[in-house]
């Protein structure tokens, strides 16, 4: 296939061939050590004149695929506003170990501050000893959530409410240290933004 | 700028894939999870995780110490070194050694060498005395080879897993996360065998709660199922197998509903676990031509008995009566609790056989002679419970102990401890003054795994490196090469070539260790280097490394049926004064005896208090309710702890994890007394009472 004008073979998803051939693209949900989610739209690139999301979309059959074009770039910006608008916290607070994952992806996408309102949530848990979770951070990504269910088979933690309401939690109305959450970490290192932060 | 080193986990058997993120300082930032590693596939558990803070405790020893006049004096290496050398060449002829299965493969090869080489004795153990020697010694007798049969990917393509006496949920996370993943996604059905409802219990589609010590009885009703229902599998006890005949009439002797009403367990749940066990209905995408498998894993309810040899015998005289070994899908998985319990063995730490598993014969210690150019001892060394009861008689009277706290893992602790003070002279290699190193004449700073270079091996026999990530703390050093300078010291005295430990490096180490283990003979750092972790046997340099034993045949030839039958169910059991049964295990939070965990403050906020779990109808019998501290008492001594009413324990019966927290710990509880042919210690079964502690300031402040 062509990848941005340049012949590349095609291996997994496209995804996996942009990486492959070392083209910077986000991707905030996929984790190379969780499935596919295809939840945060961060990796939208043009296939085939199409606009589709890289990671959930096979690479064999496609005979171009852009991640550079003006359509796919600007699209891409437009979804990482929306995204920078889910989190209303302090810009740079510390975060875990791929929190750098979404400051990067607002670094190359350079998303316009205020297109959107700001999404309201700020409940913040500190119950766990290793790490603390701040929803003014998250962009529910799910990522965290699929590493506790899918890797870990725990499902200690979901995503309740809809919408503007929506919002990362560990079981209904009780902390992490309430919940049947055995502090793996699991989700922690999942999170590409500062939702999730060890502690100390 | 932090950097990644990529290493090993320090805490359970499962053996996990960790990356050590370390800043500028030093410091241990972060643990990753390291999605390439085969045994923990990207996965890792709170301890792992979050639990490695401990290398840098303030509490870790800087400096050699020398106790001069009952109290510790800091000294150089030299000094220290000297006055081990000296003492111990007084006391070769009643001296044992305790290795470290928290250690390396290259410490624990290099202390076993230095015991029997220098110290000319094959008195050296380790906790495995105290965990799995019932399940090796087991093994050993009726397959030929004593380790976990399959890899932890069986457990995902086993049909069920049978989980006998374990809590993987607490002390095994990561393969309790792989059993889920099986479960939940394949169809795999899961059988527990626990008096306690574990965790795991949520996802069983078959839970047997038998009594305490009625594990015979329990697996010898599921073998008569087995005949009973035409479940066994004739094929392959005919062609792999021997002593059928005398193994069906001890089997015999019992229907099912006798061993039902010993066990306490329903016939008809019996009969349904031999079902599940022997023929499992097939998982989702179970391979059309394999049989579908089941898995038999067990862990410390099994073996930490005083029939705890004839618990293991009995689920290994299931397992080939079902045919339910040497296939992808199925095997007979004892569950290592430590990091390196599996490699302390293998490299020969234990006083019945070389490295490798190899008896004292002639023909097997050749090589050794041979290559370290010295005549070794040839008559078996005491097990580690030995040694330490054999102090009383003065057959011990010189102990070294590496990475060990026998003063917190020894059952009926005060009686240990009055045993170790006798000793004339203790030295104590480790990193925290715990409890058993406070005893000792000189005390030796050993570096932790972050520390140094090495390989683990794990639960399912895969050999892993082990990296240095930061510096030495203080005056620390590695394990092997303390005990080299040990040893060169003390060469001359003891008519040993000084070369003899003069290592280069750990990879050299490795080299001899794999020059003599035939299993591990084509494995080199250079290997695991390129290839990651590579499970033995391994034979030669172009071997991948074997996933599951047995397809063809078994070392021992054919594997031997042993029967066995139901002894009385334990030393101690209830009676007026002690009307209860106390039985010990884990917790998540907490790491054995606790002497590393205690001292992670997110595990210390996480559980501060030992839990004592007592069930609702005992609980309102002694006016306790939930959260009350608790006193509890045996014959041979008391602890404190909090209450936890709940009906996952029986009626009868109370749970305390080993952990010693608050001053407080089950073992100066437990009984010690032994299992005839392990020596193992019976922590699983003791009696018991409970009493809500009273509200009182000053004498009872425990």
């Amino acid at each position: 296939m062509k990848l941005n004008g340049v012949s590349v073979e095609a291996t997994g998803s496209l995804l996996d061939t942009v990486l492959a051939a070392g083209i910077a693209l986000p991707h905030l949900c996929k984790d190379d050590n969780l499935p596919v989610i295809g939840a945060c739209r961060t990796c939208l690139v043009e296939a085939d004149g199409r606009i589709v999301a890289a990671c959930s979309t096979p690479a064999a059959g496609v005979q171009e695929c852009a991640t550079d074009s003006e359509r796919a770039v600007r699209i891409r910006r437009g979804v990482l506003e929306l995204t920078a608008a889910m989190q209303s916290g302090p810009a740079g607070a510390a975060g875990g170990p791929r929190s750098a994952e979404s400051l990067e992806a607002y670094a190359s996408h350079a998303p316009r501050p205020g297109q959107y309102g700001l999404r309201s949530g700020t409940h913040a848990d500190l119950s766990n000893p290793f790490f603390s979770f701040h929803e003014d951070a998250c962009i529910l990504c799910a990522r965290c959530v699929t590493a506790c269910q899918e890797l870990q088979h725990i499902g200690a933690i979901g995503i309740a409410g809809r919408g503007h309401t929506a919002r990362v939690t560990p079981g209904a109305g009780v902390s992490f240290r309430e919940s049947i959450c055995t502090s793996c970490g699991s989700c922690v290192a999942a999170c590409p933004t500062s939702a999730l932060r060890p502690k100390g | 700028m932090t950097r990644a080193v990529s290493s090993t986990c320090p805490y359970c058997g499962v053996g996990c894939g960790i990356v050590l993120n370390v800043d500028e300082n030093d410091r241990i930032r972060w643990v990753d999870d390291d999605p390439v590693n085969l045994s923990s596939t990207g996965m890792l558990c709170v301890k792992g995780r979050f639990g490695t803070t401990f290398v840098n405790h303030p509490d870790r020893i800087q400096t050699p110490l020398i106790k001069r006049n009952g109290r510790f004096e800091e000294a150089t290496w030299d000094e220290a070194l000297d006055v081990v050398a000296n003492r111990l060449l007084e006391h070769r002829g009643h001296f044992g050694s305790f290795a470290s299965a928290k250690a390396t493969n290259e410490d624990a090869f290099v202390q076993q060498k230095f015991v029997r080489l220098v110290m000319g004795t094959n008195n050296i153990d380790h906790c495995t005395r105290l965990c799995h020697s019932p399940s090796v010694e087991a093994m050993l007798q009726q397959l030929g080879s004593g380790a976990t049969s399959n890899s932890y990917i069986d457990y995902e393509e086993a049909s069920c897993i049978v989980l006998v006496g374990c809590d993987p949920g607490s002390n095994h996370p990561v393969i309790a996360s792989r059993m889920r993943r099986a479960i939940d996604t394949l169809g795999t059905k899961l059988v527990v065998v626990n008096p306690r409802r574990i965790e795991m219990c949520d996802r069983a589609d078959l839970f047997l709660q038998p009594k305490a010590g009625t594990d015979v009885a329990l697996f010898n009703g599921i073998a008569r199922a087995v005949l009973d229902d035409g479940l066994a599998d004739v094929s392959f006890i005919e062609g792999r197998t021997e002593g059928f005949d005398a193994f069906v009439s001890a089997v015999r002797e019992a229907t099912v509903e006798e061993c039902a009403d010993l066990c306490g367990v329903a016939a008809e749940e019996i009969r349904a676990a031999a079902r599940f066990f022997a023929r499992p209905p097939a998982r989702r995408g179970q391979p059309p031509e394999l049989r579908p498998g089941s898995c038999l894993v067990w862990g410390m309810g099994i073996t930490q008995h005083t029939q705890g040899t004839d618990n293991a015998h009995s689920l290994l005289n299931l397992a080939l009566l079902a045919g339910q070994l040497g296939r992808p899908g199925c095997g007979v998985s004892p569950l290592r609790g430590q990091n390196n319990v599996q490699g302390c063995g293998d490299a020969g730490c234990i006083p019945d056989s070389l490295p490798g598993y190899q008896p004292y014969g002639d023909a097997a210690i050749a090589p050794f002679e041979q290559l370290w150019g010295a005549g070794l001892p040839r008559s078996p060394g005491l097990k580690a419970t030995d040694m330490v009861e054999q102090i009383a008689s003065g057959t011990i009277r010189a102990m070294y102990i590496v990475g060990e706290n026998p003063l917190l893992s020894e059952p009926n602790l005060h009686h240990a401890t009055d045993l170790i003070r006798a000793l004339d002279f203790l030295v104590v290699q480790d990193l925290f003054l715990h409890e058993t190193a406070e005893l000792a004449d000189v005390v030796l700073p050993a570096c932790s795994f972050a520390e140094k270079d090495g390989t683990f091996t794990n639960s399912e026999r895969r050999i892993q490196r082990v990296r240095r990530a930061i510096a030495p703390v203080g005056l620390a050093r590695p394990d092997w090469e303390i005990l080299c300078d040990v040893a060169r010291r003390m060469a001359p005295g003891a008519g040993v070539d000084p070369a003899q430990f003069a290592y280069g490096s750990a990879s050299e180490v490795f080299d001899e260790f794999a020059r003599l283990m035939p299993q591990i003979r084509g494995i080199n750092y250079e290997r695991l280097e390129g290839e990651g972790g590579i499970q033995w046997p391994c034979p030669s340099p172009d071997h991948p490394g074997t996933r599951y034993l047995y397809a063809d045949s078994f070392p021992r030839g054919l594997a031997r049926f042993v029967p066995v039958r139901q002894r009385a169910v334990a030393e101690e059991t209830p009676d007026d004064e002690y009307p209860l049964v106390l039985n010990t295990g884990r917790v998540l939070y907490h790491w054995h005896g606790g002497t590393i965990t205690r001292r992670v403050a997110g595990l210390m906020e996480q559980v501060d208090t030992v839990p004592v779990a007592v069930h609702p109808a005992d609980a309102a019998v002694a006016g306790i309710q939930e959260g009350d501290p608790v006193l509890v008492f045996s014959r041979r001594g008391r602890m404190g702890g909090k209450a936890v009413v709940t009906d996952a324990v029986q009626p009868g019966n109370l749970f305390v994890p080993f952990v010693k927290l608050q001053d407080s710990a089950a073992n100066f509880l437990t009984n010690n007394v032994y299992d005839e042919v392990s020596r193992i210690p019976e922590y699983k079964v003791c009696a018991a009472k409970i009493e809500k502690k009273r509200e009182r300031k000053g004498a009872f402040a425990r």
